[in-house]
Formats: structure tokens, sequence, C-alpha cells
């Protein structure tokens, strides 16, 4: 199947962005992936992907996914599962997309560190034509994500597929060499790297100032993590207590839990609702048994010989004051204990920058991150830049991402003198949040459960507990999305004002607006396609070339040549949203004789299209439509009913045989009902062929 | 709006029998908006005459296209090359629209493709209705806004007649008699008393009856070189 084009490139319309995509800090195109898989178009959707993010495996599995929550499907029931519909695609259809890109310049470039930030960086600079080598500490590339996120998270092989591709742009990556120590900042200016790029992430743990903190069985979480990570286990009690609410914090709790102590616990300063980490893995912690004393602030840790026996707590009176600064308070008398023989600080991460003796020049915060210009990442020292969790203190995954990406970018124009910049971080305008009046007119669809590892196998490993999407469950899910900001648009030089589209749209979107002639159709149009269809002034279109109506597949289709031996010939034009199964039923004759083009809906399908089938050399068209009841967009059965009937009156006028053109309203377009329908239409035409020939 | 309705397809086959490259061409304006002259109809019409030909067996070219409104010299000035080049012009247009492609290229052949019907609107989609006979003389003034020239299937001035039956016309059951519709829209205005006021016989001379009809307005009229 050929797209017209997978990437937006006409932007004069694409007025207002897609809200998933703005919050989005790497502006992954996370709207049109999800689309080109509602289509079956996984590989162009990978794609897609991977052009903007050099992660997607650990996106799609450890991503804070801000695209969901701003989702406008929050509105309707839930959001897309953006997050597990990339990493989806990353588990199936990884692949190289880039042949290595020539040297188009002489300089070199240094990056220190293979986390996120650095890895971005560095294919980003490849890409445009430098040599980048990565200078790493560890053994094994990934950074944080490999020494502090759990393996039942993020398996290896996850990261490592993300990275080879990476390699193969010509990124060399030296382990084992510490900056600091195996190499110097100006040791590789001498060495001739032009720019250097620091991104060493944050790999201490943050201390505590806490009577007790000095006994025996009191952790950091960061070196708890980096140990279990490296070594696959770690010297822990029974009874574990883990002190702190984010996501290090849940994540030292159920690494911990693996390690089968009797009992894991996790208390933090925050309510529930207040924890610094998504509500997903709180339940899941939660799921795998672990207690969670949520608004307790610790006051001392208790010992015994030498040996932690516990923690007291006060209750928290509030975590963040009227100023909304953190600065907890506590209630006075409301001393309790939890007793634990281990207890782990998961309370934030804190930078080591031993590695900057000698280098006086570089600004530091006063929180240890390096000072970076928020647009050109460059630090107090000409030629050396900086980015990722060295700079944000504490940042995410992408929020990293996009500071290497940027960098790259800055690195370049420094270099060459030039000011390029990616047009997709300027900024636009968001489509609005759903109107109230029109939520009740879409459809709810339920959103896709992701099938997880069952408790009894996740605790005796450290298997991934996700287990990804099915094909079936993946289309499913990315048929749900609303297509937001890439609906129907009305060329206003073309538009008539008939009001067609007003009166055909089961969304009631397109309006006139006070004082405007020509129809507007606004973000919450669910790109249905009827007022495309039915604009008798072709004024209307879609505003991203994702859609192609079903012509240009069709044209492509009768440019191949084995299509001229074929026959007799039937194209099936199907509804997509009826298309979830991978595994499509076929027989010798439907596979020979029938030729599909799937559709995102029928609506969409200009009548014409079915006379055009005919006229360039089908011998029959089948339209297999879903049934009224299970109408994506609840209202085209009639229309695509109607549509038909108006074909199958021309046919006649002309004089044709009326099974040559057949429209059939089926639940399911991979099952068995649809491969009788198709036999037997194989088998109308044939007979129909054989009495004009007689 | 002027309403149009498309020709039926064996009238429109006979007469571009013999021509073997045809320029089918629609109208962007009335017959547009009522779905039967527009680029969309254009199309569909240019694969009914390619599907009829290649059953036929026979050879056709259509070349499709649509002008913003082809009752504008300006306009359909820019068809004059591909109107060179064809053997035949079908306009989708109304009356209008065809004999100003006839008129502007005395050369082409050029065939209608609708039957123009009437001035109405659409009621619904896809239903129009006629609400103006261009009797060139207004007098919906004193029938409650409704008009009984064109609505009425005798165009009576002081209906209802015997006809009307439950609020139908007797010519069809599907056809609101507008006499009765005057009746209820003078009641809803307190003017029923209006219906008992005799309409005087109608001065025809200002409508259809008077063909060729022309307006000239003399502030507008600019002189020719």
């Amino acid at each position: 199947m050929v797209m017209n084009n997978s990437k937006m490139t006409d932007t004069k319309y694409t007025c207002e962005e897609a809200p998933c995509v703005m919050a989005c800090p790497i502006r992954q195109d996370a709207r049109d992936y999800v689309q080109l898989i509602a289509r079956g178009l996984f590989k162009e959707a990978y794609r897609l992907v991977r052009e903007r993010n050099v992660l997607p495996s650990s996106c799609g599995r450890i991503c804070t996914h801000p695209c969901e929550t701003k989702c406008r499907r929050n509105s309707t029931d839930a959001p897309i599962a953006i997050a597990w519909l990339k990493r989806f695609l990353s588990d199936n259809y990884s692949e190289k997309i880039y042949t290595k890109p020539g040297r188009n310049y002489p300089e070199k470039i240094a990056i220190i560190g293979a986390g996120p930030a650095g890895l971005a960086a560095a294919n980003d600079l490849a890409l445009m034509g430098y040599s980048c080598t990565i200078f790493e500490s560890n053994s094994t590339p990934g950074g944080m994500l490999r020494m502090g996120v759990p393996t039942y998270r993020l398996p290896r092989n996850a990261i490592d597929k993300d990275v080879a591709l990476i390699q193969q742009l010509g990124v060399e990556i030296k382990y084992n060499t510490t900056l600091g120590k195996d190499v110097t900042l100006d040791g590789l200016k001498k060495e001739g790297y032009a720019a250097i790029f620091i991104s060493v992430g944050l790999f201490d743990s943050r201390n505590l100032t806490l009577e007790g903190i000095q006994y025996d069985g009191v952790l950091k979480g960061i070196d708890f993590l980096r140990e279990v990570n490296s070594a696959g286990t770690a010297k822990i009690g029974k009874n574990i207590l883990v002190i702190g609410g984010g996501a290090v914090a849940m994540d030292c709790a159920r690494t911990a839990l693996r390690l089968k102590p009797e009992k894991v616990s996790v208390a933090c300063l925050e309510a529930r609702k207040e924890m610094p980490t998504t509500d997903f893995e709180i339940e899941e912690t939660l799921h795998e048994g672990i207690k969670l004393y949520n608004s307790v602030g610790p006051k001392r840790i208790l010992g015994k010989g030498g040996m932690v026996t516990g923690l007291e707590t006060l209750r928290v009176k509030y975590v963040f004051d009227e100023q909304k600064r953190f600065n907890p308070a506590f209630y006075e008398g409301s001393e309790s204990i939890i007793e634990a023989d281990t207890i782990i600080l998961a309370i934030g991460q804190t930078s080591n920058l031993s590695f900057l003796k000698n280098q006086e020049g570089l600004q530091i915060s006063r929180g240890g991150t390096i000072i970076a210009d928020p647009n050109t990442f460059a630090t107090s020292v000409p030629g050396i830049y900086a980015g990722g969790d060295i700079v944000l203190g504490r940042g995410t995954l992408t929020e990293c991402l996009a500071q290497g990406k940027k960098a790259a970018i800055s690195i370049h124009n420094s270099l060459r003198n030039e000011k390029r910049k990616d047009e997709k971080w300027a900024d636009k305008p968001e489509v609005q949040k759903m109107a109230d009046s029109r939520v009740p007119l879409v459809k709810k669809e339920q959103k896709q459960d992701m099938p997880m590892l069952s408790l009894g196998e996740r605790l005796n490993s450290f298997d991934e507990v996700e287990l990804g999407f099915s094909h079936e469950i993946a289309v499913r899910e990315a048929q749900r999305c609303m297509n937001c900001g890439a609906g129907a648009f009305v060329d206003e030089n073309i538009c008539i004002g008939c009001i067609t589209c007003v009166r055909v749209c089961p969304f009631d979107v397109p309006e006139f607006r006070k004082g405007e002639t020509t129809a507007y159709i606004g973000g919450d149009c669910q790109s249905c396609g009827l007022c495309i269809v039915e604009c008798p002034a072709k004024a209307i279109s879609f505003k991203t070339p994702l859609e192609d109506r079903g012509r240009e597949r069709l044209k492509t289709l009768f440019a191949e040549k084995s299509i001229k031996n074929t026959k007799p010939l039937i194209v099936n034009f199907y509804c997509q949203y009826g298309s979830l199964s991978g595994n499509t039923k076929s027989n010798a004759v439907v596979e020979k004789h029938v030729k599909r083009i799937g559709i995102l809906g029928l609506g969409k399908v200009d009548p014409s299209l079915y006379l055009n089938a005919l006229e360039w050399g089908a011998d029959g068209v089948l339209i297999t439509a879903c049934k009224e009841d299970g109408c994506h967009f609840c209202a085209e059965y009639d229309w695509i009913k109607k549509r038909s009937e108006y074909v199958g009156k021309i046919l006649k006028e002309l004089g044709m045989d009326s099974r040559i053109f057949q429209t059939h309203f089926i639940s399911s377009q991979t099952d068995t009902a649809f491969l009788d329908i198709a036999t037997q239409m194989v088998k109308d035409v044939e007979s129909v062929i054989s009495v004009n020939k007689s | 709006m002027i309403v149009a309705d498309s020709k039926p397809f064996q009238e429109i086959e006979q007469m571009l029998s013999e021509y073997k490259k045809v320029y089918i061409v629609g109208c962007g304006s009335c017959v547009t908006i009522c779905h039967t002259g527009g680029e969309k109809q254009v199309a569909e019409l240019a694969s009914k005459i390619r599907l009829a030909a290649k059953l036929k067996g026979k050879a056709i070219e259509v070349i499709e296209d649509s002008i913003l409104r082809q009752c504008e010299w300006e306009f359909i000035e820019e068809a004059k090359d591909v109107v060179a080049d064809c053997d035949a012009v079908l306009s989708l247009a109304c009356g209008i629209g065809v004999q100003y492609m006839a008129e502007r290229f005395p050369n082409a052949r050029v065939f209608p493709g609708l039957n123009t019907t009437f001035m109405g609107a659409p009621t619904e989609q896809g239903v129009f209705w006629e609400r103006c006979a261009g009797c060139g003389n207004c007098i919906i003034g004193s029938t409650g806004g409704l008009c009984p020239v064109s609505r009425c299937a005798k165009s009576l001035l002081n209906g209802p007649c015997g006809g009307s039956q439950n609020g139908n016309c007797e010519i069809s059951n599907e056809t609101p008699c507008v006499w009765n519709q005057i009746y209820d829209q003078l009641d809803t205005q307190q003017l029923l008393s209006t219906m008992e006021n005799i309409t005087p016989p109608k001065d025809w001379r200002t409508g259809a009856e008077n063909h060729p009809r022309k307006m000239v307005l003399e502030h507008l009229v600019m002189k020719k070189e």
C-alpha cells in the first residue's frame, strides 16, 4: 500500500495542532502514527515515530506520556494509549530507516554520556553529517534507563535495539570511559572535538539529614537500583521500607519485592493524589502487594546495635505551603513507628560533578546542575554544551530527548553560523476541548487494556510485566483516535455557501460563523468524510494527506501490470473499522480475484470512485460496510446505502447486470462471512461475464 | 436559485453519439447547489459516458471541467481553447449557461446536460420546491409571504379552489395547497379578513407570456467605445 505522503507537509490549513503533539517535549507525531496504525500501516507508523524519536522502545514503555494527559478523548471516555501503541510499533516494526549519512562536515563532536539526551544529540548530529563519539562511563548504553529503570518495566534488549540503530548511523560509543578520569574536557578539545555536549545525568541519590541515617540497612535508592540492575541482586533484609513518593520510589519498592523479602512498604509525604508519579504506577505497586503509607514524614530512623529497626514518622499537615513551595509541615505529637530492617531513600537524585575538577569556568547552579542557556544549551564555557538531567535537575525521558535534539541543532548553528530551526517546536494554537454538546454524539469506545504478566509470574522474576499489544488490540485502540486537528477543512476560495456540510454532518461541526459567507469546520471534526463527499462544490478536503479516500490506492491498483490478467477482477471497498484482526480469512479464489481497498469509514468514498473502478477495468465492485449498529461514526449506514442505490441506478441505466455491483453490511471484514460473500460474488461475476460473451 | 434536473442518460448518449472528444462543463452556482451540475456531477457523468462507450466497444474522450458561472462572458472565456479542441460541449448549466456557451462559441456543438426546471430552494437536504414563477409583478405582500402564482397548480389569485383537500392540492397529496397555507399564515398574523378582498385579474404581460424580457439599469450601462 502506498501512502501519498506520511509527513504533514501542508501546514497551510493545519492551523490548530493536536494537543497530544503539543504536549510532547519532542513534538512526536502522536496523532499521525496512531492514525497510521488505525489504517494498518505499521511500517509507515514506525518510520514516523523514529524520525522524531531515537528511543521509541523505551518511550513506549516508560514515558510519562503527557500526550495522553492532553488527549481530547478524555472528554468522551479515556485517552488513547499512545505510548503503548508506540511500544507496539517498536516491538514489531523496528527497523533501520536511514541509510548511513555521509560526512557533510569536518567537525567531530564529543558527547558525554550515552543516556537519552546524549543519544538524541548524537543521532541528530550524525544525521546532519557530523562525526559523533559518545563517551560512556558504564559498559553498556542507556544511562539512567539502564541503571535506574528496573528490567520488569524496561527490558534491556529494548534499549539495545534502539541504540544499535543509532550506532548504525556511524555514532561511536566508547564504553568504560569516564569524564574526569579517562578523558578530560581539555583533552577532548585538544583531540580536535569542535563541540562537547555534556549529558551525564544525575546518578547520586539525594541525602536526607536525619537522625539514624548512619545505621546499617539504610540504602540510597539510585545505588540500590543500580546494583540490582547491574548485578541482578542486592543485599536487603526481610522488611523493606522505601521513603519517597515518586517514580524512583515505586521502582525501588517493586524491585525490592522481586528480591523476595517478607514485606515491602512505601512511606511518602504526599497524599495519594499529590504523589509525583503516574496513577498507573501506583496502582501496579499496590496490586503487587506493597503497602503504601501516605502523608507521613520521617522524624528519625530507629536502630539497635548499629542496625536499622524502623522509622519514626510524623503525620503531615501539608506538603506545599500557600506559595505552593515544597515546605512540609507536621502535626506535633503524631509520632508513630513503621518497623523495617532496610530503609531505601528514594527522595530524589543529585549530580556528581567530580569530573569538573579544574573546570572552574563552568557555571554550576546551587542545586548542583550545570547552567546552560535554555535555547542554545551552551554553557558558560565556549564550545561546551550541556543537556538532560544534569541541566534539568530532574527531567523526564522525553524532556531529556528534547534537550538532546535541540542541542544538536544549536551546535550545528554555532559551528556553521546558521539559524536553523525545527518548525515542530513552533508555537501553534491547539485544538480546543470538545464542546460539551458534542460529547454525546461521539461513540464511546472502550480503551484497550495492556495484557499483563500474572502476579505470581511477576514476583518470581524481573521479566517485563506489560506484555505489549497484539495487532488486533493495537488497531482497535488506534481506531479510537479522533484525528484531532487533521479533520476536514473548507477552502474558502471554493465554498459557495450552500450549507450542505452543515446539513449532513452527524456531529454538527460545520457552521457559518457570524459575518462569514463560507462554512467553517472546527476542531471537533471526527474525520468521517461525509461532508467532503456531499459538498457539491468540492470545497472540502482533509487537512492531512493520510486519507486518500481510496482514490490513490485504486489508481495504484490499476497501475499494476498483473491486474490486466485477473479475470474476473473484483474491487472490494471495505470499512477498516470492521477490520481488526491481522489474520484475514482468505481462500485462493478471493486471493486471486478480489482486490481490497480499506478505508476508515466508507462515508469518505465518492460514489464516482465505484464507477471509476468499473471504468478502469474491474468486472465487479463489492462494498462491504459495517452494520448499522457497528458504525464508528454512528451515521454512515444510511449514506452508504443511499449512495449504493444511486450507483446501482446508474449501472442499471447503462444496462449492466446488478450482480456486478453489490453492497453488504457485515460485522467483520476478516471472517468467513466476508469470505462467503466475496466467493459468491466471484461466481456471480463469472456468470455475468459468460452471459455477456454468449 | 435556479433548479435543474439531470437529463435522462439515454438522451445525453443520443446527443453525443457522433462525437469522440467531449467537453463536459459544470456550473459553479445554482446547479452546483442543487447537486445536478457541479464538479461532482461532471465527474460522475463523465465516468458514466466512458463506461457506456466501453460497453459498446466505442472510444470516447471526456474532458471534465467546471466554471464558476456559465452565465458570464468573462468566466466562460477560460474554456476557449478546450472548446476548440473538442468535438462537442455538454454543458451542465441551466439553460442560460448552455446558451451563453453556444453564443460565445458559435462553431462548437453545445448540448444541454440538464433540464432547467424552476426557481426554488432546498426545503431539506436533497428536496427542492418551486417558489417563484418570475411573473414580474410580485403580490406576496398580500398573501402572507407565500406565492400562489408558483405554488398553486392553477396559479389562482383568489383561492383556495374546491380541490383543496386536507391541506393538500387535488393534483397530489404530497403537494401542499398553498391557499390553505396562506389561510393559516394570515390567521397567525391576525389578517384573515384580508382573505375577503378579491384580487382583480393580474396583468400577466410582465411575466412569461411576454418573451423575451429585458431589464436595463440605465445608471449602470457603460458607453461602448
